[in-house]
This record gives C-alpha cells, sequence and structure tokens, in this order.
C-alpha cells in the first residue's frame, strides 16, 4: 500500500446547461481539470498553483471526495479515491480561507465538538484536545464565546483548528491565509511547517502569496486552465523560465573607465545593461540568466569606482509563475511533461 | 452481536447529540421560535376558533362534525390541529435553513465528514424538532388543562398521541432535509407545504369536509393520519385497538418517507459530487 496522496490523470468536466431563449437550452462543458497527475507525500508541504480558474480548487475537492473526477484514478495511502471515499474521509480535512465555514452562532469550543462528533473522535481526551487546538491558535480565552462575535482573524483561525480536529493525516489548505493579518499568517505557517516535519502529515497547499508558497513548499505543481504546466522545487521552476537575475550597483558616479568596464563585461556574457540617474548617483542594472554579481563588482573596482551599494536579485517565484501562467511566452523553456 | 450494534450506534448517537445542540444554539430563545412558532400558530389558533364559533349552533352542523358541538371541543380541534401543524411546519422551516448551510459552506464540510448522511437528516429534523415545538406544546398543554375536555380512554393513550405525532414527523423532517439540501430550486415547497398542507391535512376544518380527491391527496401528508391519530385519543378516548390501522399506515409512511429520504441523499450526493453544485461558491 504507497503512501501518500497520489493522482493520475485526473480530469473534471463540469457539463452545465445555458439558456438561449425561452425554450431552447445549449448544454455546454467546461473542462476544469484536465489529465493531472501529482503526488503528496506525507511529512511535506506540497503547493498547487495557478491563475484563477486554474482548477486548484477542483482539484482539492477532488481529492478531499467532494467531486467525483470525470476521468483518471486517485488514491490516498493506498485507498481508491471513489471506492474507499468513506475511509478517506477520515484522513483528511480541509482548510479554506475566509470567516465562513464555521457556525457562527456556536461558541468556538462549540464548533470543534460539533465537528468532532461527525468524525467520531475518541470521546476519551476530546475535551483536553480541543483545549490545546485552541490554544495552539490563541482563542482559549474566546473559547466559550460565540463565534458571531469573532473579529475576520479569529474566526479564520477557529477553522484552521477546525480542519485538524480529526488529527487529518492530509490536510488541503485553500487559500488559508486569505485575508489574515501579518502576524497570523507568520504563526499559520509556523502551524503548517510544525504539522509536516513534526507530525508527518501531508499537506496540498494553494495560495495567491506566492512568498507564503516558496517558503514552505518543498515541491509545487503549476496548473493553468486545468493543465500541469510545470512542476519541481521553488527553484526548480525560477529556472524553468528565462527570467533574468539581475545586479544592481549603486554608485556615486558613473566614470568613462567604469563605463567602458561593464560594456566589456556585457559583450563578453552577453547581459543587458541599464544606467539609470538616481538622487545617491547612478543605477547601473545588469540583468542576465546567470548571477554576474562578482565579474561586475571586479569590473567596477577594477576601473577605480567605489561601489554605494551592490544588490543581485533572484526571479522570484511569482514571475515564474506567471511566465508559466502565460501559455505561449517565448521564454518559458520548460513544461511538463 | 451487542458489541456490533454499539458499534454501529455509536457514531450515530453522536452526530444526534451534535446536531441537537446545533439545533439548540440556532433555535433556543429566538425570536423566530417565538413569532413563527408560538404567536403565528397561536394567532391562526385563535383565528380558526373565533371564526367558526358563530356557527356552532347551525341546525345540523353536529350531525356532520361531531367536534362542534359545543365550544370547547371546537377549541380542542383546533388545539390539537394547530399542534400537530406546528410539529411539521417546523420541520419545513428546518429543512430550509439546513439549506441555507449551502451558502455558509458548513453543509460542504458536515460532507466532507464521514458521518452517516442518513444519521444527520434525521438528527437535524429530530433536533430542530425538540427545539422548535416545546414552546407551542407547553402552550397546548396548558390551554388543555385550562379549558378541560380531554376524552382519554386511558391515560397510556397520551403516549401513543405523542408518538404518532413524533414518528412521522422525524421521517417527514429527514424526507424534507434530503429534498432541501441538494436542490436550488426547492424554495417553491416551503409555499406548497405551507397553506396547501394545512387545508389537506385537517388542521383547521374536518377531512371529511373535503372532496374526495383532496382527501386522497391529503393522506400523502403524514400530518393528516398523525391528527386523527391524536384526535382520536386525546378527544375520542379511541383505544389503540380502534386506532390500530392508523398506526400502521402512519409506520408504513414513515417508512416510506425514510426510504424516500435514503434515495435522494445517495442520489442527491451523487449529483452533487459530478455537478460540484454542493456549494455556491
Amino acid at each position: 500500500m504507497g503512501r501518500g496522496i497520489i493522482a493520475e490523470e485526473l480530469t473534471k468536466v463540469y457539463s452545465s446547461q445555458r439558456r438561449q431563449g425561452w425554450f431552447r437550452t445549449v448544454r455546454e462543458e467546461k473542462r476544469a481539470v484536465d489529465g493531472l497527475s501529482l503526488s503528496v507525500p506525507p511529512g511535506r508541504v506540497t503547493g498547487l498553483l495557478g491563475l484563477n480558474g486554474a482548477g486548484k480548487t477542483t482539484t482539492i475537492k477532488m481529492l478531499s471526495t467532494l467531486l467525483l473526477p470525470t476521468a483518471g484514478r486517485a488514491e490516498v495511502d493506498g485507498l481508491d479515491l471513489v471506492r474507499d471515499a468513506n475511509a478517506i474521509r477520515r484522513k483528511v480535512n480541509m482548510i479554506a480561507g475566509g470567516e465562513r465555514m464555521v457556525y457562527w452562532r456556536l461558541t468556538g469550543r462549540e464548533n470543534l465538538w460539533y465537528f468532532a462528533q461527525l468524525y467520531d473522535v475518541e470521546p476519551r481526551g476530546l475535551k483536553e484536545r480541543i483545549d490545546s487546538l485552541l490554544r495552539s491558535v490563541g482563542l482559549a480565552d474566546a473559547a466559550d464565546k460565540p463565534v458571531e462575535q469573532y473579529s475576520k482573524g479569529m474566526k479564520q483561525r477557529l477553522q484552521i483548528v477546525r480542519g485538524l480536529i480529526n488529527d487529518p493525516t492530509y490536510i488541503f489548505m485553500d487559500e488559508p491565509t486569505l485575508g489574515l493579518d501579518v502576524p497570523v499568517a507568520r504563526e499559520l505557517r509556523q502551524t503548517v511547517r510544525r504539522l509536516t516535519a513534526e507530525e508527518g502529515k501531508g499537506v496540498l497547499l494553494t495560495s495567491h502569496y506566492l512568498a507564503e508558497v516558496e517558503e514552505l513548499c518543498a515541491y509545487i505543481y503549476v496548473v493553468n486552465g486545468g493543465r500541469l504546466e510545470a512542476q519541481g522545487s521553488p527553484a526548480d521552476l525560477k529556472r524553468l523560465t528565462r527570467r533574468d537575475r539581475q545586479v544592481k550597483v549603486l554608485l556615486a558616479e558613473l566614470p568613462a573607465a567604469v563605463n567602458t568596464a561593464l560594456d566589456a563585461v556585457a559583450a563578453e556574457s552577453g547581459a543587458r545593461i541599464e544606467r539609470q540617474p538616481v538622487p545617491e548617483g547612478v543605477l547601473v542594472t545588469v540583468r542576465h540568466q546567470s548571477d554576474l554579481s562578482g565579474r561586475v563588482a571586479g569590473a567596477v573596482a577594477l576601473a577605480g569606482a567605489s561601489i554605494l551599494k551592490l544588490e543581485a536579485l533572484e526571479p522570484t517565484l511569482e514571475e515564474a509563475i506567471l511566465a508559466l501562467a502565460d501559455v505561449g511566452k517565448p521564454e518559458v523553456i520548460s513544461r511538463a511533461g | 452481536m451487542p458489541v456490533r450494534l454499539v458499534a454501529w450506534w455509536r457514531p450515530w448517537r453522536r452526530v444526534m447529540a451534535a446536531e441537537v445542540l446545533k439545533q439548540h444554539r440556532i433555535l433556543f430563545g429566538t425570536r423566530f421560535i417565538y413569532f413563527s412558532l408560538l404567536v403565528w400558530p397561536g394567532v391562526n389558533l385563535a383565528t380558526a376558533y373565533y371564526g367558526f364559533k358563530p356557527f356552532l349552533g347551525a341546525a345540523g352542523l353536529a350531525q356532520r362534525w361531531p367536534s362542534v358541538s359545543d365550544p370547547r371541543t371546537l377549541f380542542l380541534f383546533f388545539t390539537t390541529g394547530m399542534l400537530g401543524y406546528t410539529f411539521f411546519w417546523s420541520l419545513v422551516q428546518a429543512a430550509w435553513q439546513f439549506s441555507w448551510e449551502r451558502f455558509h459552506g458548513t453543509l460542504e464540510l458536515v460532507f466532507l465528514s464521514p458521518a452517516s448522511r442518513m444519521a444527520l437528516v434525521l438528527a437535524n429534523g429530530a433536533g430542530a424538532l425538540v427545539q422548535s415545538t416545546w414552546l407551542f406544546l407547553a402552550f397546548a398543554c396548558g390551554l388543555t388543562a385550562l379549558v378541560g375536555g380531554l376524552n382519554l380512554a386511558h391515560p397510556g393513550m397520551l403516549v401513543v398521541a405523542f408518538v404518532g405525532l413524533l414518528v412521522p414527523a422525524v421521517a417527514w423532517g429527514a424526507f424534507l432535509n434530503s429534498l432541501f439540501i441538494f436542490s436550488r430550486d426547492s424554495g417553491f415547497l416551503y409555499t406548497i407545504l405551507d397553506e396547501p398542507m394545512a387545508l389537506l391535512s385537517g388542521v383547521r376544518i374536518p377531512p371529511q369536509a373535503l372532496p374526495a380527491l383532496a382527501r386522497a391527496a391529503g393522506m400523502a401528508f403524514p400530518l393528516s393520519t398523525s391528527l386523527i391519530v391524536l384526535r382520536g385519543a386525546l378527544l375520542e378516548a379511541r383505544t389503540l385497538s380502534d386506532l390500530w390501522p392508523r398506526l400502521l399506515f402512519l409506520l408504513a409512511l414513515s417508512a416510506v418517507l425514510v426510504g424516500l429520504a435514503a434515495m435522494l441523499l445517495r442520489w442527491g450526493e451523487a449529483h452533487a459530487k459530478r455537478s460540484g453544485s454542493l456549494t455556491l461558491f
């Protein structure tokens, strides 16, 4: 029996009817996910990225048994997604961003107790478990207040621990930090890291905050229009796009000798150079796929200029995702096969 | 065998407890309960009573409708009618409210859990019933004690009357829940099940006053037979042996409703999983 979530050629086609005039309807099909294969191992955060409408939420709903795939198959720890749906439900849970998905008339404690009953969580020690979960997200003092009195952040924190009530092996996190303030989002990231590293849980994360994905995910799948565009570690994905690294050098002035030295670096390496006057002096930006910071610094120093500031900037994951999502963009050199 | 039974029953019991708590928090002491399930049926009761009262002495009326032989029996006829109606109507409202959980995202989470779907709809109905009807039940009992005129063959018939109301109501609730939660367009039932159910079930007029076709249609509502049992046991001194065919019919109708609920749940969930209609966001 294989460990982890393994999906092969997962496809979801939504079919709907659109009214045309009074009596005529036209059947329409939308392929939300198209032959997606991925795996979510335990003990690791796996990212699922893409622009809006890429098929991320549909994928999560299929893997959590809420949606039936139109084609393809998936298993969770060897259990078949369709045949063993009820056994899978005991192993998974979902955390989505936003204030919904908890009962506002119930207290925080009652919400957790309610869902614990639905999951038939072992009654022995349940009270302590609920207390500990509430404490872990700073809701111990508000445990017995109705949720309608909670702030947005508190509701979302409650949502997070609700997703942990059945001690799931795999957690689907769909935009979990949406709208959270910075300290709470940071706490959530710490919690996610702890859950994977210490408790061995597998997490499938979708988020629009790419810095968060970059920080948490060991492996990322990029989907666009329901299809897998690329996969790999954040570093792999950044390499997949021919986005340039940048070396930014701030100089007090730009003597002719430095200019010549920089032109020589550009001629040898094929780098592009921009010179821009700024209040402090001149900002020189050198763009190239490889890191030229050493060569640029050396050339400037040999030409006798003093460097006020030097920055070497990697392409961000955000740039890589945008490039990957932009079908047909020439700088995308490698896609998932 | 008992161990297996306990293992099977435990998750059901826990789902029931969870739903009862939820219904308690949502309904208990709310204005909704006071107005929709106490004041409104109370006003209806008064309207029906004072609307009929002037005709009490009409020639030949008592022969066709023995309950109107005196003001007290007429009042008890309407009280039992409104009590039964409150039971069944509260379940229509509970099912309608349950369907709103789709918009709040909680229905999706409930269906993400391994909880028995049948336990959920039964528990939701039963929980709502207890939370919604205790007030009017107390009101009706108080009124009856005040007015007097109960005609019981045996005190045990109180239990028979209550069970004859409760069991079909829970089955009715399960059926409605399974109907409402998977359909975006079932809101029209809210209207259909209000006044037509009251009319066809004989809440304010005796079923024998209706045309045969309407009487036959009324039999589809368990409330019709529940009211016959309730009034027979409380007002007409009927015994268990008098009422057993009706009770048997109620039992069969309840079984059919639960069976339909199971079918609808299976079909509805399968459809929602294909179409993605479990949530509306």
